[in-house]
């Protein structure tokens, strides 16, 4: 049994300008351990699978239809009580600090042990603090910065209370969403390493949503690159990175530089996302794609079998 | 450390706005058209008294000398001779801070505590009812005229059913009777208080809990307010405990903000309950061209203003980590 | 090209107004507004019919007291025998002349102000916010009264003008603010080294993006000024030249009739807080229409 599925799940939320389709047909699935990137452009869709598998949609937002299994069971179905009862305990998420993750008017000690307290509800508060001591020290933030608010952390600091926070309850999952964008690129390796290494010792799962597809090829096991609210290609990361199937992913792949591959030229991509109120009945990449044939417009694109785990959502591969 | 750095430079702030107040004070009383020393000497008094105060206050000396004989009165509380009254101001103006601050402060204190209680409230049912009821409710009695509702109040409450005395702050009967204690004057004095503090009441509660209101739906977009969710918070927690004390910092600024207008208010509001405090000695002396109190009783209402706003930005120093590290 | 294409002002004007258009409370704050414009328009009828109903002079030559509502006297009359109907009419007008001069004024201060503390920066910044620190603080109703112990009666005109010279500091801050955000565009930038003069900068690419705003507060200092005024005719300090609601609450008051006359006592009360609230709701729609964050929920991902 997988630690986590999500099987063909589709997500909208109800604007003023109609039903905007989010998120339409994704399936993944994480094994204990391993960690699975998902990229794509901002409004692919990305982070608002991420909030559905954390059960925090925003009250416009609702999934559709598919099923979300954590060990096994569909969240999507449980009770408000239920879901309150397993987050962070068996998923937890590593928000972005310098979204003010952190409450400013709250010890930064008392905000992580509250996560700790609200599960282990006969614990001691001092017992808890005790333990987000023990997660300062895996972290490495210094102890004595427990009684501190926020505003008095540096942006690298912030983050690591952030992900010692994520750690707080042992989960089996975490997703982390932008965790390391607007950290300088020294501060970022360093908070990439660290995240690596917990995820080793406590064997962790771990989604990694980011827009930049370079620090996921370093983290991620699979990629899963998104588009317009679809996955479009998803495989093991060297796959996907070495022999890119789906035009989209090339695109992305050549408009960033990238740590491991040679240097090339930054090629940006002309043209605009579809409108997700009304998607395009073809292949939604198709007005940008430099390989687009007639068919593409018309004919929904089906996914292409590459192979060892690699497939594509495009007609041409 | 930090915070007493920054309530030390407030004070200052205060004290160099309430000397400029002072100063302006002085040049208006001196130099408006009309003859000055008619409004600092009563014209009823002795011509040999109206000498001797005339020497006493400077008033045969250049303005300059003038300025610094008024800062001596000032600082060593002396403030001249109320016309009306016969008395010296300061004692005048002595006896009545108690009553005004009293008054005001409740009413403050009671019409945030409320209005952000209510905020809450209304936040939690957005678009629903009961935050219909308090949202229109709160707009309707804040923009209620004042005097207009103090008269009302008198109307209904003290004369068509009689529950509560019309105006005053003391019943004589029970404050000449030697036998009452403590609490049987405090309990009168509180029964006098009824309504002018539900009028001042009132009319604040509505500008805080509109505040609140929006505040606490602007916070509960925040990103902590969604990793308190994440964290498997209950709904109540959240709100409480992590919406609420970083909604509340926007209406402690704006009680901040509308100490002069709330002052504005008690003034109006101690005038038409006939409440011996500061804002209707003002109302009185000035309609009685009782010059000296007038300027007195402004001067100490400047001060009463000027120390709130300290209190004021102490308070949210205290609620807010990032003004106190 | 469409008309609504060929002039960007009219265009965000019916931008914004079809979203003024679904806030109720914004509609209802119309409707009542115009009501009370129509309340002043007519304020000029009743002394035509009959010199009796002027609202000052006009004394009812059967009446010599106070008198309930009749056929003669829709509302009643006042002790003299004035007619509340027409004293009421006239306070609509008082009102608002009151009220928009006064707001107008303190407007055009407090963005003029605004913008050259927040345009100049520096030394006229730290002076002039300084300067409005102090003034916002001061309670204006008193400090007119404190005026009027020095200077006498005041005329209506000059406690408009001195409402307006207390009341401008609360916008001039939220001008500045916007000034020095939009001093960092690159738009102002763009125009600098176009080599725009700072008077060219100010009026043509300053104030256009300003004014909203300005206009928006503009609704709250009307109401502010009205209360001021009616405050301080309450009080007996008033224009005795001019028929205003706080006047007639003070006749009200002063001459005992608050318990005997409620037909007296409650139009003046009413029409004050009415015309407060419909300006304070006008104020909100408009908010909604201006503040870009209401419309936050929308977004996604």
């Amino acid at each position: 049994m997988p630690l986590l599925e999500v099987d063909n799940i589709s997500i909208g939320y109800h604007t003023r300008n109609g039903y905007l389709k989010a998120v339409e047909g994704v399936s993944f699935v994480l094994e204990e351990g391993q960690s699975l990137g998902l990229v794509g452009e901002s409004g692919c869709g990305k982070t608002t699978i991420g909030m559905a598998l954390m059960g925090l949609l925003p009250p416009n937002g609702s999934v559709s239809t598919g099923r979300i299994l954590l060990e096994g069971k569909n969240i999507l179905v449980m009770s408000d009580e239920e879901k309150r009862r397993i987050r962070w305990r068996k998923m937890a998420m590593i928000f972005q600090a310098a979204m003010n993750a952190l409450n400013p008017v709250q010890r930064v000690g008392n905000q992580i042990a509250e996560a700790i307290l609200v599960h282990n509800p006969s614990l001691e508060k001092e017992a808890a603090l005790s333990q987000v001591e023990g997660l300062f020290d895996l972290v490495g933030i210094p102890r004595e910065r427990l009684t501190d608010y926020p505003h008095q952390y540096s942006g690298g600091m912030k983050q690591r209370a952030v992900i010692a926070m994520a750690l707080a309850c042992h989960p089996k999952v975490i997703i982390a969403d932008e965790p390391t964008t607007a950290l300088d690129v020294i501060v970022q390796d360093q908070i990439l390493e660290e995240v690596r290494a917990l995820q080793r010792e406590f064997n962790i799962g771990i989604i990694f949503i980011s827009h930049d597809i370079s620090i996921v090829a370093d983290m991620c096991h699979e990629i899963g690159v998104m588009y317009a609210g679809q996955l479009v290609e998803f495989g093991p990361w060297r796959t996907v990175f070495e022999s890119p199937a789906h035009p989209y992913t090339k695109a992305l792949l050549s408009s960033f530089p990238t740590l491991t591959g040679k240097k090339s030229d930054l090629v940006p991509i002309p043209g605009e996302t579809p409108n997700l109120i009304n998607p395009p009945a073809g292949c939604r990449f198709c007005d940008r794609c430099p390989e687009a044939q007639a068919f593409c417009k018309t004919t929904p694109s089906q996914w292409v079998d590459i192979g060892s785990g690699h497939k594509a959502l495009c007609c041409r591969s | 450390m930090e915070l007493r750095k920054y309530i030390g430079r407030r004070l200052v702030q205060v004290v160099i706005i309430f000397f400029v107040i002072l100063t302006v004070l002085f040049l208006l009383f001196r130099l408006a058209p009309g003859d000055p020393v008619s409004r600092m000497v009563d014209p009823d008094m002795t011509p040999e008294d109206a000498h001797r105060l005339k020497v006493e206050l400077g008033l045969d000396k250049p303005l300059g000398i003038q300025y610094l004989v008024y800062l001596k009165n000032f600082f060593t509380g002396h403030f001249g001779y109320s016309f009306h009254y016969g008395e010296p101001v300061v004692n005048i103006i002595w006896s009545r801070l108690p009553n005004t601050v009293l008054l005001f402060t409740t009413s403050i204190i009671l019409s945030a505590l409320v209005g952000v209680f209510l905020g809450k409230i209304a936040s939690w049912h957005k678009g629903k009812k009961t935050d219909s009821i308090l949202t229109i409710g709160a707009l309707v009695t804040h923009t209620l005229f004042l005097p207009w509702l103090a008269l009302i109040m008198i109307w209904l409450f003290s004369y068509k059913f009689g529950w509560f005395p019309i105006t005053g702050m003391i019943s004589e009967d029970v404050w000449l009777d030697p036998d009452s204690g403590f609490i049987a004057k405090s309990l009168d004095v509180m029964y006098h208080m009824v309504l002018p503090l539900s009028t001042l009441f009132l009319i604040h509660f509505g500008a805080y809990l509109l505040i609140m209101r929006s505040s606490m739906l602007e916070t509960l977009k925040e990103d902590y307010i969604l990793t308190a969710r994440a964290k498997g918070l209950e709904e109540k927690v959240i709100r409480d405990h992590h919406a609420a004390p970083n909604a509340a910092l926007p209406v402690v600024t704006s009680v901040g903000l509308s100490l002069a207008f709330s002052i504005n208010g008690g003034a109006l509001t101690e005038t038409v309950f006939t409440w011996p405090g500061i804002g209707r000695e003002l109302v009185f002396s000035v309609s009685q061209n009782d010059y000296p109190l007038a300027q007195a009783s402004f001067l100490l209402i400047a001060a009463v203003v000027l120390v709130s706003n300290v209190v004021v930005d102490v308070l949210y120093a205290y609620l807010d980590p990032r003004i106190r590290y | 090209m469409t008309v609504r294409e060929r002039f960007p002002l009219l265009n965000s004007f019916l931008d914004g107004w079809s979203i003024f258009k679904q806030s109720l409370l914004g509609r209802i704050g119309l409707v009542l507004l115009i009501l009370f414009a129509l309340m002043a328009v007519c304020s000029y009828i009743p002394p035509l019919i009959d010199p009796m109903y002027n609202p000052m002079t006009g004394v009812d030559p059967a009446i010599t007291c106070c008198t309930p509502p009749g056929m003669r006297h829709w509302l009643g009359t006042d002790f003299m025998g004035r007619d509340i109907l027409s004293q009421l009419l006239a306070g609509a007008r008082v009102a608002f002349m009151v009220g928009i001069s006064a707001a107008v004024m303190s407007i055009v201060l407090g963005v003029a102000i605004g913008m050259t503390a927040g345009y100049m920066g520096r030394f006229i910044d730290t002076l002039l916010m300084r300067l409005a620190d102090m003034i916002m603080v001061m309670p204006t109703l008193l400090v007119v009264l404190i005026l009027a112990a020095v200077f006498g009666q005041l005329n209506i005109w000059t406690i408009v003008l001195i409402i307006a010279l207390f009341r401008w500091p609360g916008v001039s801050r939220i001008i500045r603010g916007q000034t020095l955000s939009l001093k960092q565009r690159p738009f102002i930038e763009a125009a600098k080294v176009a080599g725009a003069s700072h008077s060219r900068i100010i009026f043509q690419h300053i104030m256009p993006n300003v004014l909203p705003l300005a206009f928006l507060f503009m609704t709250f200092r009307v109401t502010s000024a009205i209360i001021t005024e009616a405050a301080l005719a309450f009080l007996g300090f008033g224009d005795p030249g001019t028929v205003s609601w706080g006047m007639m609450l003070q006749w009200v008051w002063k001459t005992g009739h608050m318990f005997k006359a409620p037909y007296w006592l409650l139009p003046p009360g009413i029409c004050i807080s009415l015309i407060t609230l419909s300006f304070y709701m006008l104020g909100r729609a408009m908010d909604e229409v201006l503040d870009p964050r209401l419309r936050k929920e929308d977004q996604t991902d």
